[in-house]
């Protein structure tokens, strides 16, 4: 006889479909993950190897590729789900519709951002960037990818059903990504030059905390209208 | 018991349909019958609960489902136009994740079983559904019949895709939902045949809606 399994198994249920679908289309979660390491890896073979003006650009340089990364991978994230019926079959779930896109924007970040998060340090190598600055870029990232992709989820929501959503989605988004990819360079920046980093830490795990409590609220709202 | 009130749809300006009253008791199926674009689906949609119509209510027990929604939820399976499987996953897997959404935990004999009542055996099951045909796929989709136990079907052209074989296994789920276990049916269906085909098993059709 089946049994009845409560709101966060069925949470868990979604990250692990989710998780399973993104390691079946191998090529089209590696698509955003290649772009990444190519985009980080050209600028020091194109700049050559002067030491100072590497370590200045590299905390921009990685920022913005991995901002472009997650954009790319955002158009499928509830596009995939509404084509085939699967997104009436969430909304009619037992579970809100807002946790699930919260299930939804966890394991977008795990095929997404995680992964990046993970390169980065090798890749900030080529940047000569110092241990301490590594380490920071890899905290700075940790923090700030799950806001790309909470806030990102309302750019996909509200572009579900609508061919070539990928520009429309960066549109939207960028401008409000922007903050974060100003706090994520100046805390790696500042940790390059000896200045205090936290401070910038602290306000992209309150910009992080706040961007996964609301956005899954607006999404689920946007993907309500699409489904009306 | 489902009901609506006065309910009427309106996609942009058009006004599809109105003042439509209904009210299914127990045992009872409501068929509706219409051309394309009269606005069937659109009134199993609004029956679901995910579109909220233009006008009216929709009441079940005698509270409206947009105050009960959990509990409503919880009786109802929706099964649209589409089939909502993942191509990449298998047949089990979708049906697995499926009935996780409805927050039941199934076991892979639950699931077998289901499948193995719509004729869906072996290698079959274990395949990633886009290697499936149409009519496969549609049936790995109603196998939630089989699988959740519900109190009120909506379904959206079920019969579509189905072979003779498969439309006997639907109807006789169908019959039994009604007549054995006195629950609640919507259905659309553009094909005749398959009117004819459940009117004959359930010897009489509760409420014919036509647009």
């Amino acid at each position: 006889m089946m049994h009845t399994i409560s709101s966060s198994a069925i949470l868990l249920a979604i990250i692990r479909r989710d998780l399973t679908l993104a390691l079946r289309r191998g090529s089209d979660t590696c698509g955003a993950i290649f772009f990444f390491v190519l985009v980080v890896s050209l600028f020091p073979l194109a700049l050559g190897s002067e030491t100072k003006l590497l370590q200045q650009i590299a905390p921009g340089v990685i920022w913005v590729a991995a901002l472009l990364a997650v954009m790319l991978s955002l158009s499928r994230l509830f596009n995939d789900d509404f084509q085939d019926g699967v997104l009436e079959q969430l909304a009619l779930s037992k579970c809100p519709l807002e946790l699930i896109v919260f299930a939804k924007t966890i394991a977008h970040w795990c095929y997404t951002g995680c992964v990046l998060l993970l390169l980065s340090p090798i890749l900030a190598l080529q940047f000569n960037l110092p241990s301490q600055s590594i380490e920071v870029l890899f905290l700075a990232l940790l923090i700030g990818t799950p806001c790309l992709s909470s806030i990102g989820s309302i750019g996909a929501a509200l572009t579900v059903g609508i061919k070539s959503s990928g520009a429309l989605i960066s549109l939207l988004i960028l401008p409000l990504l922007i903050p974060v990819l100003i706090l994520g360079t100046l805390a790696v920046d500042a940790a390059t030059n000896d200045l205090p980093y936290w401070l910038y830490l602290y306000l992209l795990i309150a910009m992080s905390l706040l961007a996964s409590f609301f956005a899954p609220l607006a999404s689920a709202a946007a993907l309500r209208i699409v489904l009306d | 018991m489902l009901s609506t009130h006065e309910l009427s749809c309106q996609r942009g300006r058009q006004q599809l349909w109105s003042h439509l009253n209904l009210s299914i008791a127990p045992g009872e199926i409501a068929f509706i019958k219409g051309a394309n674009g009269s606005g069937k689906s659109s009134l199993l949609r609004i029956l679901a609960g995910l579109s909220s119509p233009y006008d009216g209510e929709i009441c079940w027990h005698g509270h409206d489902i947009r105050k009960c929604s959990d509990t409503y939820r919880a009786e109802l399976l929706y099964i649209g136009h589409q089939t909502p499987l993942k191509h990449e996953l298998s047949a089990i897997e979708n049906l697995l994740s499926l009935t996780q959404l409805h927050g039941l935990q199934a076991s892979l004999e639950e699931i077998t079983k289901a499948l193995s009542i719509w004729e869906l055996q072996g290698k079959t099951i274990g395949l990633a559904t886009k290697q499936l045909s149409q009519g496969q796929k549609q049936r790995v989709s109603l196998a939630q019949l089989s699988l959740l136990k519900k109190s009120v079907w909506i379904l959206d052209e079920p019969f579509n895709s189905l072979d003779a074989a498969g439309s006997r296994i639907l109807s006789q789920h169908l019959e039994e939902h009604l007549l054995t276990h006195k629950k609640m049916v919507v259905i659309t269906s553009h094909v005749h045949e398959n009117a004819a085909q459940i009117a004959a098993s359930l010897s009489q059709i509760e409420q014919l809606i036509q647009f």
